[in-house]
């Protein structure tokens, strides 16, 4: 195995290290939680997270290969290709519609869908970082993902708004209630509290 | 510009006189209740038995010709209380002849905060007995980032506090017990995305009274509750990348939240602003101080739309006297 580090960062919850084939993410501790609340979220959060991730590769979307857990880590596969938010045009839109439908469909949320958090692989959409997904299939939860994935494109790309409708007719495929979805996330929006 | 404002929505009652860059004069008559906790019939009625001597005791301090407005707690509160508040509110500009502005209370806390420390932009943890918010500015609104599904975080321990036999406000002597234990038993943690609750907490932690001595009971609650908010608060700092926080709200006292927060804004390399204690408690200054802000951008409210609103959310303010 490629053990050469390319990349590492430290975000609010884990720091994840980027090797030539592998990604390892560990959550690290916090200095303001008792230890034993500390350790106890992180474990269980951790368990969770490679959890969803390999229910959400069985329903058929496309997710890292989690190769180890232990009780803060995670060590998965490492996705060569190209971020989404690097390469986006409508056809990739509309993959990311069918992709996050599919994950919805299985009652998984993402819960931080932006565009760096999707690679195209093979010519495929793979979603990374479940570090904040949940199991719910409700109109809402959904609503959320599709508004935070709304928003990384009107925050990036002055074609935002021909990505969203290619995103949608994605999204409608395979997702026959998608209407309801769509109708949320105005409600969403007018919210204003998801960045 | 000098701005009388009345707060009144739920324990205390307060009035003051501000100029823009100074408290000229406060007076207050909180209630006190005799047993249990805030009963909103009986707060109101001690409101509208003391409103005209306390507005009286700030009025004795200036010419009433001098006064440019006057502010009053339009919400979120209680209804009975805020009622008293605005009729006052709205005789006396009727009767001085000056402006009348509704403030939202979260909002007031916030702003009299930033006034004090000189924050341009942060990020704020408001945590009182019904409100728990993380709030941060964006594009002319407060947004909440992160807030309760259901009650706030002093009335979940002041519940609990009220089963354990300890009187009404609980929280300084759930912080003291807290302060003698090191036993943590485990205790309901949900964070939902940015979104926290504490009622099964609040049930989680009575419950616990019959199998675990109090001083743990109090210590494991504030920890997973207080863990809760900063969790949130820190996810916050991230998303926004903004580097300021502050705290706002009586529960901000607690000795332990404040640590705790400290501690987290350190690793992060973010500023913590400790708050000073007179201004975390419910107080006339704050909304008088946010009146002050809103006339001197124009904001005014009708006598017609003056009604008390018990679920103002902060976000339904447009802030105009913010740039950009």
């Amino acid at each position: 195995m490629d053990q050469r580090l390319v990349e590492a960062t430290v975000g609010a919850e884990a720091k994840v290290s980027i090797y030539a084939d592998v990604v390892i993410k560990e959550r690290v501790p916090k200095g303001y939680r008792i230890k034993a609340l500390d350790e106890k979220l992180r474990k269980e959060r951790t368990r969770l997270e490679a959890r969803i991730q390999s229910d959400a590769r069985q329903s058929g979307v496309s997710t890292p290969i989690i190769l180890d857990v232990n009780d803060y880590t995670i060590v998965m596969e490492r996705i060569k290709g190209d971020l989404v938010h690097r390469v986006i045009n409508e056809r990739i839109a509309e993959q990311v519609g069918e992709t996050l439908c599919r994950l919805h469909a299985a009652g998984i949320a993402h819960g931080d869908p932006t565009t760096r958090n999707m690679i195209v692989s093979a010519g495929r959409v793979c979603l990374i970082d479940f570090g904040l997904a949940y199991y719910d299939g409700g109109v809402e939860a959904r609503g959320v993902d599709v508004h935070v994935f709304f928003q990384t494109l009107e925050a990036m790309y002055d074609s935002a708004q021909q990505l969203k409708e290619a995103f949608l007719r994605g999204y409608a495929r395979y997702c026959s209630d998608a209407a309801l979805v769509i109708d949320r996330v105005e409600v969403i929006k007018l919210r204003g509290r998801y960045l | 510009m000098i701005v009388l404002g009345i707060e009144g929505t739920a324990w205390n009652l307060s009035a003051s006189l501000v100029n823009e860059d100074t408290v000229l004069c406060e007076a207050s008559a909180p209630y006190i209740p005799i047993a249990g906790g805030i009963h909103p019939r009986e707060a109101a009625q001690h409101f509208a038995g003391s409103v005209a001597s306390v507005i009286r005791q700030v009025l004795r301090s200036i010419d009433p010709d001098l006064i440019d407005g006057v502010a009053f707690s339009q919400g979120p509160g209680l209804g009975p209380c805020l009622r008293i508040v605005g009729t006052a509110a709205r005789v006396l500009s009727l009767r001085l002849n000056v402006p009348l502005v509704g403030v939202n209370h979260c909002i007031a806390h916030i702003e009299v905060e930033r006034w004090n420390t000189d924050l341009k932009d942060p990020v704020t943890l408001y945590v009182s007995g019904a409100n728990s918010q993380v709030l941060s500015y964006r594009h002319k609104r407060y947004r909440i980032l992160g807030e309760t599904l259901d009650i706030g975080i002093g009335n979940c321990i002041d519940k609990f506090a009220r089963s354990a036999g300890l009187s009404h406000p609980g929280g300084p002597k759930v912080e003291h017990l807290a302060g003698t234990s090191q036993n943590y038993v485990p205790m309901p943690y949900v964070v939902k995305g940015m979104d926290f609750s504490f009622s099964g907490l609040a049930t989680a932690a009575q419950q616990t009274l019959s199998s675990a001595p109090v001083e743990d009971v109090c210590f494991s609650l504030q920890e997973t509750a207080f863990s809760m908010l900063v969790e949130v608060t820190e996810r916050a700092l991230s998303q926004t990348k903004k580097t300021d926080l502050l705290l706002a709200g009586g529960v901000g006292a607690n000795k332990r939240l404040q640590e705790m927060l400290a501690i987290m804004c350190e690793e992060r390399g973010a500023e913590f602003f400790r708050p000073k204690s007179e201004y975390l408690q419910d107080n006339g200054a704050m909304i008088a101080y946010t009146g002050l802000l809103m006339l001197s951008h124009g904001v005014k409210t009708t006598i017609e739309s003056s009604a008390a609103n018990p679920n103002f959310r902060p976000d339904e303010v447009e802030v105009q006297w913010i740039s950009g």
